[in-house]
């Protein structure tokens, strides 16, 4: 299987399209809050796409931005109803259902051609559940998007120390530096180490809490992701 | 700058432990997660002592607040409630030692020790009724029997639980009644039919589907056992008439036993005067 895409990945590297797609929705909801789960769900529906309907790259693109097109012309995220399932669920359900149509339209102008062979790898990849891909996704897009959140958060409010302290601790693979040796580097005391990487972590969790009520209907469904996240 | 999948899961273990950042607490481990939050063992500095510290996403108000005040043996004290640096609430309570009832029963068979500790938990709910509060969630797994035999009724629920299936009451808003079915599940869980027909008639009774048909309260509850221990009738069985027979031998053994002597007694007084 070909390399996945970056789009959607962090660093707001999301293609210009998606502002147009938002603001062509005629929908209930305000751009601002189409932009969050457009942001949170970008990938995790890109990869459900290439792992259930065996997609390359850049047809799992395609279908992924179809989806969104849909669904904001269809008013479709506006229309979920939070007693029947969680949002997460809704949008998975809902991209399945409309990759589905998509794939048997395809299959239908294709019969009577030649008949394409599923890759070795491709077959491999297609044992893993995209249901839990989809999930797996969600949570590491929830991370990515609250951690870049986190270091706009530290530079507009002079907080690069911390966020210092924060990347040699916890966002490395393998040694880290200890405490004593964050000390020194920073040239503070070893409680303000502890303290500085306290309140990162801290400011980290609201942050991705924050995100998720952004995409969530309530106070119920939010506590219940946040155990997702979390358990 | 991307993140790999190890540094994605670290970042989720640590965001996940509650911020005691100025509080008086230090963090041990995690001993338990439910429904409504995480506990955690940890170490009171100012005071020297261990304690568990459950932390919950919701705010502690309302009826939550009012289970903090309940004193009562059969109830874990709480000894202070706050809200940590990172916006969660938390209770500290007395770190109690020893088995969750479902796992203590195992080891604890008779019939006496499972009604003892019935009792004991029938109480603590009793006084919290007396107190306004329900539990909500009953079920073995909310009750601790500690290294003396001592039990504590635990994880008192606030509005959002939404009780356990097998010990949920059907009913949609859950009150004092729905407490008495969760007690009859728990009796049902403890004793079953073939160790006593009538034990196993109180559990029933307590979880009839129709709330009328319920004891109307927890107390009513606790006299049928008591009833039980003590021989006579209970009020949840129509016994047959044998079992009625047994029940009074059993009771009524000595004076049975008298009885018979006496009968054998006489019996062999009168073939000793004839001959």
């Amino acid at each position: 299987m070909d390399a996945d895409t970056a789009i959607g990945g962090p660093g707001g590297r999301f293609p210009s399209t998606h502002v147009s797609l938002i603001e062509a929705a005629a929908s209930g909801l305000s751009d601002a809050a189409m932009d969050q789960v457009i942001a949170l769900y970008w990938k995790p529906v890109y990869r459900f796409v290439r792992l259930k309907f065996q997609k390359s790259n850049e047809d799992a693109k395609d279908l992924t931005q179809g989806f969104f097109a849909s669904a904001l012309q269809r008013n479709f995220f506006a229309r979920f109803d939070p007693a029947k399932a969680s949002f997460r669920t809704y949008v998975r359900m809902a991209v399945e259902r409309y990759s589905a149509n998509q794939h048997a339209a395809e299959n239908r102008q294709k019969r009577g051609g030649a008949v394409e062979f599923e890759t070795v790898e491709e077959q491999v990849i297609a044992t893993e559940s995209p249901e839990l891909e989809f999930d797996r996704e969600w949570r590491r897009q929830l991370f990515f998007l609250a951690l870049d959140d986190l270091r706009v958060h530290c530079k507009q409010n002079g907080k690069d120390v911390q966020l210092g302290i924060f990347e040699d601790y916890d966002l490395t693979d393998g040694d880290r530096l200890s405490y004593s040796d964050l000390a020194v580097k920073y040239g503070i005391p070893e409680s303000t180490v502890n303290n500085h990487l306290a309140w990162a972590r801290r400011t980290l969790r609201a942050l991705i809490t924050e995100r998720l009520r952004g995409t969530t209907s309530g106070a119920k469904e939010l506590h219940e992701e946040m155990r997702r996240v979390w358990k | 700058m991307e993140v790999s999948d190890s540094v994605l899961e670290r970042l989720r273990l640590v965001t996940a432990l509650p911020d005691l950042t100025g509080t008086r607490y230090e963090l041990e481990s995690e001993i338990g997660r439910g429904g409504m939050g995480v506990v955690y063992a940890a170490r009171d500095r100012e005071l020297g002592r261990r304690v568990a510290l459950k932390v919950l996403e919701v705010p502690i108000t309302g009826e939550a607040q009012l289970i903090a005040r309940l004193e009562h043996p059969g109830i874990v004290p709480i000894f202070e409630t706050g809200t940590l640096a990172d916006g969660r609430s938390f209770y500290a309570m007395k770190l109690v030692s020893g088995a969750r009832l479902d796992r203590y029963i195992a080891d604890h068979h008779t019939l006496s020790e499972r009604l003892r500790l019935m009792r004991r938990v029938g109480e603590a709910l009793a006084y919290a009724h007396a107190q306004g509060v329900i539990h909500r969630d009953l079920k073995p797994q909310n009750v601790m029997v500690g290294e003396f035999g001592e039990v504590y009724v635990m994880d008192w629920g606030v509005d959002a639980v939404a009780g356990t299936a097998g010990f949920r009451a059907p009913e949609s808003t859950l009150d004092r009644l729905s407490d008495v079915y969760a007690l009859g599940a728990l009796l049902k869980s403890l004793v079953s039919a073939s160790d006593s027909p009538a034990v196993a008639a109180i559990a029933e009774k307590a979880m009839r589907a129709d709330r009328r048909e319920r004891y109307g309260s927890v107390s009513a509850f606790l006299a049928d056992v008591d009833r039980f221990e003590q021989g006579l009738a209970v009020e949840a069985w129509s016994e047959p008439v044998w079992h009625r027979l047994r029940r009074f031998a059993s009771r009524n053994a000595v004076l049975l036993w008298l009885l018979a002597a006496y009968t054998l007694v006489k019996f062999l007084l009168f073939f000793l005067r004839k001959f």
